[in-house]
């Protein structure tokens, strides 16, 4: 049975939308979806007719990691997940730390015909305009973070970047690190996305497309090894260094940064 | 000895700024190549000769043929020992021939 199928079963669905992603996440027993509701309660929606997401606790004994156009299915450790046109379906989901495991994984296909995708990096907001700070564990996005005012702080970790409206917007996701914090249902322009190397001074160093192009694809969250996915998404990130300013942030672990980056 | 590189179908890439990046969606490995030995790799359609990518580089880069052809071998060996470039095939036979 698919997930179609089981959409129009009696689970009372969850709507949340995540970058303007809507899923309908349809969760057997209460206690996890206490929990799912609790995680996700800054992202739930009144909208029916998200993308049916079935959960089920028992593991899938054949899971294989597959992509065959929009079919794509993946395995992590104990859970796994399959997707198609109409759905996808979570198996193994026994606690809510698979589940966003899983959420994340899936939205990163589903992110990517609509012009997004997901990345490691914190999103801070001043003044209106999102600065997306990246790099991988350890080069300072929670320290960023946490340079940053309270209610600033989009996410410390995971960044969902989306091309909406006609320009490029960082949307908050339940997705953080050291924060663990709710998240915020919001989207904000992006005023520059920089990357993280820790230094004895504060300066800003202007990147070619290549370079950005190398310091992005080790942080972006992608787990397919289908070639089509994999130019779709080196086109979607050629696109994206086109049109938001990329620089190279030395930064000296204190707030001082900001006198460089929103100069 | 005449032969049609190609490119690995199993790879993700697209030129940058004149150079070509390689992704290999099986390790997430990146590949960057430089100008050179870019140009190899958007020939390497299984179509373009050796010598006629030798030739391409032989005018760009202003050199004897001689000189490009010796380039191209070499750096076929490399891209090929990496896994960018599958078996070349000589003209009019079938791949791996």
């Amino acid at each position: 049975m698919g997930p179609q199928a089981i959409a129009q079963g009696s689970l009372r669905p969850l709507n949340i939308s995540i970058g303007r992603v809507p899923l309908s996440l349809l969760i057997p027993g209460p206690h996890l979806r206490e929990k799912a509701l609790s995680r996700y309660r800054e992202f739930t929606a009144d909208s029916e007719g998200g993308l049916p997401v079935v959960l089920r606790t028992d593991a899938q004994s054949d899971a294989r990691p597959l992509y065959n156009g929009p079919n794509f299915s993946y395995v992590l450790d104990d859970a796994s997940m399959q997707m198609d046109s109409f759905g996808a379906e979570f198996h193994g989901v026994r606690h809510e730390y698979a589940l966003d495991s899983l959420l994340r994984i899936l939205l990163t296909m589903v992110l990517l015909p609509r012009r997004g995708f997901l990345l490691h990096a914190a999103t801070v907001v001043r003044d209106g305009r999102a600065y997306v700070f990246t790099g991988r564990s350890g080069a300072g996005k929670s320290t960023v973070a946490s340079l940053s005012p309270a209610g600033t702080v989009m996410t410390d970790e995971i960044s969902l970047l989306r091309f909406t409206d006609g320009c490029w917007q960082a949307y908050g996701t339940p997705f953080w690190g050291e924060f663990r914090a709710a998240g915020q249902n919001e989207h904000y322009p992006i005023e520059g996305i920089y990357t993280l190397v820790q230094s004895a001074e504060d300066r800003v160093e202007s990147l070619t497309t290549k370079e950005m192009i190398r310091a992005l694809l080790p942080c972006v969250l992608f787990f397919t090894s289908s070639v089509e996915a994999n130019e779709d998404l080196l086109r979607l990130l050629l696109g994206f260094v086109a049109q938001v300013p990329c620089q190279r942030l030395h930064f000296r672990r204190d707030d001082g940064f900001w006198k460089v980056v929103a100069a | 000895m005449n032969l049609f590189p190609e490119r690995n179908p199993k790879l993700a890439w697209r030129e940058i700024d004149g150079e070509a990046v390689i992704i290999s969606p099986e390790d997430s490995h990146v590949h960057e190549l430089n100008e050179t030995a870019s140009i190899i790799w958007t020939n390497a359609d299984g179509k373009h000769s050796v010598d006629e990518i030798a030739g391409v580089i032989a005018a760009r880069y202003e050199v004897e043929l001689p000189e490009a052809t010796a380039d191209v071998d070499e750096l076929i060996e490399v891209l090929s020992a990496k896994g960018l470039l599958v078996a070349s095939k000589r003209a009019g036979a079938p791949a791996g021939a």
